[in-house]
């Protein structure tokens, strides 16, 4: 067995014995740096917040140098600086907070009469299959219909007012947290029913204590889809019929400022909107998620 | 000493009256009624013939206004009418066009943003740094603007529509790349993978389903942004003068300001027929292909 070359001289080619050699110039074996002190530069570069804060700024620069540099009409695209002091002098000298709190007012009344009824429609689904039929069927039919779309029908319904946004409201969160909390609950893996089922929960017991816990991630899913929606149909809405109800919201203002020919009003009530949505989505759920979902290790 | 307590025996007794044993149906047949009533599509199906009948009697017997509800006959009928004679289809084509013209452009700026996240840190931080601040900006609320740089006209429809698919779709595929899991990542450059062929054969079948949701998301947005606009500006945007004829929104406003209730509901139908017909069958299709094929999502 020890013999690797058998004596078969047509087939195996002759073994190539390399001659021995010394290696002449090896250096002293020497390590790169393995750790090495960053420097101050970058380690404020490494800080997440601090990049982020300097590529804002860069954009606002570029934007204000782009129009002063290249002297763009003031009515096509004003300067970052005038934009932002027509929004402070219309948030402290004017009634653009006012007219901020109409829509959030409304949009809160819309928001939290949509998750009642959502939660009402979910209750009916957990304990019967009629339920849980209607549910599935109606959410398919209404989901893709945009709220805006019934506007026309809601103003003829409720007049012009406060009464079809919030209808329409209703009807922009209502299908999306039904729809995935739904699909939530039917998710909930059937060791954590059973658990139910054996301590003896039934009914709204069952549903608050095991399924709305174990569906937290897609109901919260849900809820931040619902607003979205309703931001963003509120806004449309008010675009165009904001004005009718006495005072007016966000949306009446972007759009009076843009028939005014008022540019940088538009891009004021923009500021508005996104510090707002910026301020729902980034610090209100994220803390929602982080109390909850999060710190139960449902979701990373 | 503490006392031990007297153990209780209990007497003896004989249980008197323990009937034959027998078993109930361990298996039955159903009947036919049950049976039917077991399939899905039957039972939902009849959930809607009834909403359609109690519609139709409410309006019959109540004589509610033909301007506040009109009957479901007159509805279906409208939507008939509208069809045929109105080239309803043609907005229809008209919306969906536009839809879709926004919807690929948007997809595409999306991919090159996060592609450059993907591989750079500065693309990371850019890309964090717009969805952050774009992506709660309704973009109904940049049409003003848009109108005022484009004009009227699918231009301006294009650019919001562009805005409302181009943040979600970003954001949902940089959190998909950033939860690839690290063995795959480490499999990927094992392989000599890098750039771009790195994003398009390890990052992205691997966060398919994310990649999906934000397509789905922003399907969903470019779809109420494009009603919202056209009827919202409707009759500023569509040319109704040459004969071109607007979209659906459009059609919907149009009847809404004639006082033809019976095609506002007409044109809701369509509505709701084009976001079922795309969010049913063409996302599912695309599902069932890709990540429920490839076992990555339950169902």
């Amino acid at each position: 067995m020890n013999t690797p070359v058998k004596n078969n001289k047509n087939s195996i080619p002759q073994l190539v014995f390399r001659p021995e050699f010394e290696v002449s110039g090896i250096e002293q074996a020497q390590t790169s740096e393995v750790a090495r002190k960053l420097s101050t530069l970058e380690r404020v570069w490494n800080i997440d917040g601090v990049r982020k804060f300097v590529i804002l700024l860069s954009l606002i620069v570029v934007w204000q140098a782009y129009t002063v540099g290249f002297d763009v009409e003031p009515l096509m695209l004003p300067s970052f600086w005038l934009s932002f002091s027509t929004l402070i002098r219309d948030l402290f000298y004017s009634d653009l907070i006012w007219k901020v709190w109409f829509s959030i007012k409304v949009l809160i009344i819309g928001y939290s009469a949509g998750l009642f009824l959502a939660a009402i429609l979910i209750l009916w689904a957990t304990v019967s299959r009629f339920g849980s039929d209607f549910i599935s069927m109606s959410t398919a039919m209404f989901n893709p219909l945009p709220a805006i779309a019934l506007l026309p029908l809601a103003m003829l319904w409720f007049g012009l007012g406060t009464a079809s946004l919030v209808f329409v409201l209703i009807h922009s969160v209502l299908w999306a947290v039904a729809l995935s909390t739904h699909s939530g609950f039917e998710g909930v893996s059937q060791t954590l029913r059973m658990i139910g089922r054996n301590y003896g929960l039934k009914g709204f017991g069952y549903v608050w204590k095991i399924l709305v816990p174990a569906a937290l991630p897609s109901i919260l899913a849900g809820m931040k889809i619902g607003w979205a929606f309703a931001w963003r149909t509120l806004i449309g809405a008010e675009l165009v019929f904001g004005a009718s109800s006495g005072s007016g919201g966000l949306g009446w203002y972007i759009f009076e400022s843009s028939q005014n020919i008022d540019t940088d009003g538009v891009f004021a009530g923009l500021f508005m909107v996104i510090l707002i949505g910026f301020f729902v989505e980034n610090i209100v759920f994220r803390n929602i998620e982080r109390r909850t979902v999060n710190r139960w290790g449902m979701q990373r | 000493m503490s006392k031990i307590p007297d153990v209780l025996v209990r007497p003896e007794f004989e249980a008197s009256d323990i009937g034959k044993a027998s078993t109930a149906d361990v298996a039955r047949k159903l009947t036919l009624m049950e049976r039917i009533s077991d399939m899905n599509s039957v039972r939902k199906l009849s959930i809607l013939v009834i909403v359609i009948v109690a519609w139709e009697i409410y309006s019959q017997v109540s004589g509610v206004s033909e301007l506040v509800l009109p009957k479901f006959s007159a509805t279906a009928w409208a939507l008939v009418d509208a069809v045929f004679s109105e080239k309803l289809l043609y907005m229809v084509w008209n919306s969906i066009t536009v839809l879709i013209t926004g919807y690929a452009i948007g997809i595409v700026i999306a991919t090159l943003l996060t592609t450059a996240a993907a591989t750079t840190r500065f693309g990371s931080d850019i890309l964090s740094t717009l969805t952050a601040m774009l992506n709660p900006l309704p973009a109904i609320a940049l049409l003003p603007l848009a109108l005022l740089w484009f004009g009227l006209g699918a231009d301006a429809i294009i650019f919001t529509l562009l805005h409302s698919v181009i943040w979600p779709v970003a954001l949902n595929a940089h959190v998909g790349f950033m939860s690839v899991s690290d063995t795959q990542r480490m499999v990927g450059r094992n392989y000599g993978l890098r750039g771009i062929v790195y994003v398009v054969k390890l990052l992205i079948p691997a966060a398919f389903p994310q990649i999906l949701m934000g397509l789905k998301i922003g399907w969903s947005y470019a779809w109420r942004t494009l009603i919202a606009a056209e009827l919202v500006f409707g009759g500023s945007i569509s040319d109704t003068s040459e004969g071109a004829s607007g979209g659906l929104g459009w059609f919907i406003f149009a009847s809404q300001m004639d006082l033809r209730i019976a095609y506002v509901f007409a044109g809701l139908f369509m509505v709701i027929l084009v976001g079922v017909v795309v969010e049913t069958v063409v996302f599912n299709k695309i599902e069932s292909l890709t990540v429920r094929k490839w076992g990555m999502q339950a169902r």
